[in-house]
């Protein structure tokens, strides 16, 4: 207990994931559950850091670089899909988007 | 107890009430702002397992681009169009929690239970130390064991861009160059392309049917002024609902 180890940031890990988890499931409004899946992304670093820290490898801080990268273009599509929707005068409400279920 | 001990857990903490506040938070641009303050969290995190450059490029990349978008685009999405603060149903919420704390057992039980590998790998802080810091030590292995994965990455970038682009693009200009021979975009109002006017040589640029009944037209956004937060949400599903009951 006094130390840091590997356990501490994989549960920070863990608890960070789950309240964007929480937050995609329980919000309605879309660009909270954007900013909820962004979150779980950098949970998800965070976890993978920890690994390549807890193994001495370079691994794993590589992998969080191109998810970064990745994280970038999904940001600037998913912005893009919720302009053209507000553009198009439909609401932002996810409950209200059901079109390709029509 | 050590330092290392009271800083993880002050960071963690800050970073977990933030995330809170991300979820609980009734305007979308405190929750863009508690987004900041927990990704920076998560940079001091990184900096704790030697990651620096991953740190700086966390700030830089998350709350310096995507969140500075993230806030334009609440500035430009009509407030109209916005939802009220309701979050789903209550036996919806309710299986989320029970979901999330189910999950986190499971993740709990796995992480205690787990035999991690400790060490054995060559990037020790003295090697990272010998070939000049961390970030000289993930360029080496960027630029040879991930080169090809570093270049589809500009490629999936320049992809996103375009693609960001087609969607963002507005109605007018495209209009103007002509995109609407074709294409598929979500900028193109239903029905748009049944009502051309003549093009600007005397021709309709695509083949119309005039045969073909008028489009139904847009419902009429009412602005409703009222202390009932719920008000606007319900004029405007019941009068989308009208066109569709009559197709």
């Amino acid at each position: 207990m006094n130390d840091v180890t590997v356990e501490h940031f994989l549960f920070l890990s863990a608890a960070l994931f789950i309240i964007g988890m929480m937050g995609v499931l329980t919000r309605r409004n879309m660009l909270i559950i954007f900013m909820c899946i962004e979150l779980m992304v950098a949970a998800v670093s965070v976890s993978l850091v920890a690994f390549a820290w807890e193994s001495n490898t370079l691994d794993g801080q590589i992998f969080v670089l191109f998810t970064l990268a990745i994280a970038a273009a999904e940001a600037a599509v998913g912005l893009g899909i919720i302009l053209a929707l507000s553009r198009r005068g439909k609401s932002v409400d996810v409950d209200q988007l059901h079109e390709l279920r029509d | 107890m050590s330092w290392d001990v009271v800083f993880f857990y002050l960071i963690a903490a800050v970073s977990v009430i933030t995330a809170f506040g991300v979820v609980a938070a009734r305007n979308p641009v405190h929750s863009g702002i508690f987004l900041i303050l927990c990704f920076v969290n998560i940079a001091g995190i990184f900096v704790m397992m030697g990651a620096e450059f991953l740190a700086v490029i966390q700030i830089i990349v998350y709350t310096g681009a995507i969140l500075v978008l993230v806030l334009f685009v609440i500035m430009l999405v009509d407030p109209e169009d916005l939802p009220s603060f309701h979050t789903a149903e209550p036996l919806q919420r309710y299986l989320s929690f029970l979901l999330g704390a189910v999950l986190l057992l499971e993740v709990g039980a796995a992480i205690v239970t787990r035999t991690g590998v400790v060490g054995g790998g060559e990037a020790t802080p003295e090697n990272i130390a010998a070939v000049g810091g961390n970030v000289q030590a993930l360029g080496r292995v960027i630029y040879s064991k991930y080169l090809l994965a570093f270049e589809v990455t500009s490629l999936v970038l320049t992809v996103g861009v375009i693609g960001a682009v087609v969607l963002a693009l507005p109605e007018r200009l495209g209009e103007r160059i002509g995109t609407r021979r074709g294409t598929i975009s979500l900028s193109h109002t239903r029905g748009a392309d049944l009502e051309l006017p003549e093009g600007p040589r005397g021709e309709t640029p695509i083949e119309v049917d005039r045969n073909r009944p008028a489009p139904t037209p847009a419902p009429q956004r009412t602005l409703v002024m009222t202390s009932d937060p719920d008000a606007h949400t319900r004029v405007s599903s019941s009068s989308e609902r009208k066109p569709q009951e009559r197709v």
